[in-house]
């Protein structure tokens, strides 16, 4: 069974999401990256690249 | 310094050791929030101070557009203000008529200067082309953002003017700067790869600044959140015509892979700019023959767009 993303970057890697275009929080709280998820973990994608 | 995995899994700031909300590739660096506010603070304070770019007793006329960039421009000049006597703020959002987009952002720009107790003044592109630009757009969508920048541009000086400002500044950020270096030099377009905006030298214009050009767009987001300033908006609806996306995302890919490469296309901007200085590069500045701005042709872009209409 895939035990899924380990950490917010591989989340996002999966996702085919760039860490310089989202921030990312876990339980409400910003992280990098680098931080360990869990499956009970809420986590918030927030895309902050728009426009021309 | 990279730091080792710390509390409940995240890394731990590079300077006090508390949890880290944001990794600096280049710098391969933790911060925490607090270190991150003031890291970010003291760039723009550096960038203002080491080009000049505010004087004592300057009104600074700030583009709000109620996003993100805008939002921290101008809660960092109110807190770095100080430093410069008599220098003040006016907040100007300029209203280009989008439906379903632009209403939320106005109401962020509105919350935000009232919380900060900034002047703010509202300029339409009604009020400026007599049209809103969901209007001027019909059946020439894929010009959406030239005809916008063009006309949000003489919308914010105007407008500035208007309220006595001596210096506009614009939420532009290292990413934006880089992706500029970039589209100018894929077009070979050396003349508006060196129309500097950040120098106060250019006497018939209004002189733009961006002091937030050296901050990358990731930390100016962390910035606002971790201080919860930031406030998720909906997307503008022409933003898939935008020709910068596609820079962006390509120099996304290359600073992924090569961390620091948004300040290195930046800072060879500057090296062409000091070598081409005095060089006939630029086209030398002209009044359009229509309404007397300054531009480099016969006539201006808003009266080149206006006979298009």
């Amino acid at each position: 069974m895939d035990p899924g993303p380990a950490t917010v970057g591989e989340l996002l890697g999966g996702l085919g999401l760039h860490p310089q275009e989202v921030i990312v929080a876990r339980n409400g709280t910003l992280v990098p990256e680098q931080a360990a998820i869990g499956g009970d973990d809420e986590i918030r994608i927030i895309r902050i690249a728009h426009g021309g | 310094m990279e730091s080792p995995v710390g509390e409940k899994g995240v890394p731990a700031c590079g300077i006090c050791g508390e949890p880290a909300v944001i990794f600096q590739p280049a710098d391969r660096r933790y911060l925490c929030g607090t270190h991150l506010v003031r890291e970010v603070e003291d760039l723009v304070r550096a960038t203002v101070q080491e080009n000049a770019l505010i004087r004592p007793g300057d009104r600074i006329a700030v583009g709000l557009s109620g996003g993100k960039d805008s939002t921290a421009l101008l809660v960092i000049l109110s807190r770095i203000l100080p430093a410069w006597p008599g220098a003040n703020l006016v907040a100007i959002t300029v209203d280009e008529g989008i439906a379903g987009y632009r209403a939320d952002t106005i109401r962020a720009a509105q919350s935000l200067t009232g919380r900060l107790g900034v002047e703010h003044r509202m300029v339409s592109f009604a009020d400026i082309i007599g049209q809103d630009l969901d209007h001027l757009l019909i059946g020439r969508e894929k010009e959406a953002c030239t005809v916008c920048g063009i006309l949000r541009k003489k919308a914010l000086a105007d407008a500035a003017r208007t309220a006595g400002a001596t210096v506009v500044a614009t939420g532009h950020n290292l990413d934006d700067e880089a992706q500029s270096v970039l589209m100018n030099a894929f077009r070979g377009d050396l003349p508006r790869l060196l129309r500097t905006t950040d120098a106060r030298t250019a006497a018939d214009f209004l002189p733009r600044i961006k002091p937030l050009a050296a901050v990358p767009e990731k930390e100016i987001a962390a910035y606002l959140f971790v201080q919860g300033f930031f406030t998720e908006l909906p997307e503008c609806p022409y933003t898939k015509y935008a020709l910068r996306a596609e820079v962006r995302t390509f120099l996304s890919d290359y600073e992924s892979a090569h961390p620091g490469t948004m300040q290195n296309l930046v800072a060879s901007k500057k090296t062409i700019e000091r070598c081409c200085a005095g060089a006939p590069v630029m086209e030398p500045l002209r009044r359009c023959r229509e309404c007397g701005d300054p531009c480099s042709g016969d006539l201006c872009q808003v009266c080149r767009l206006r006979h298009s209409l």
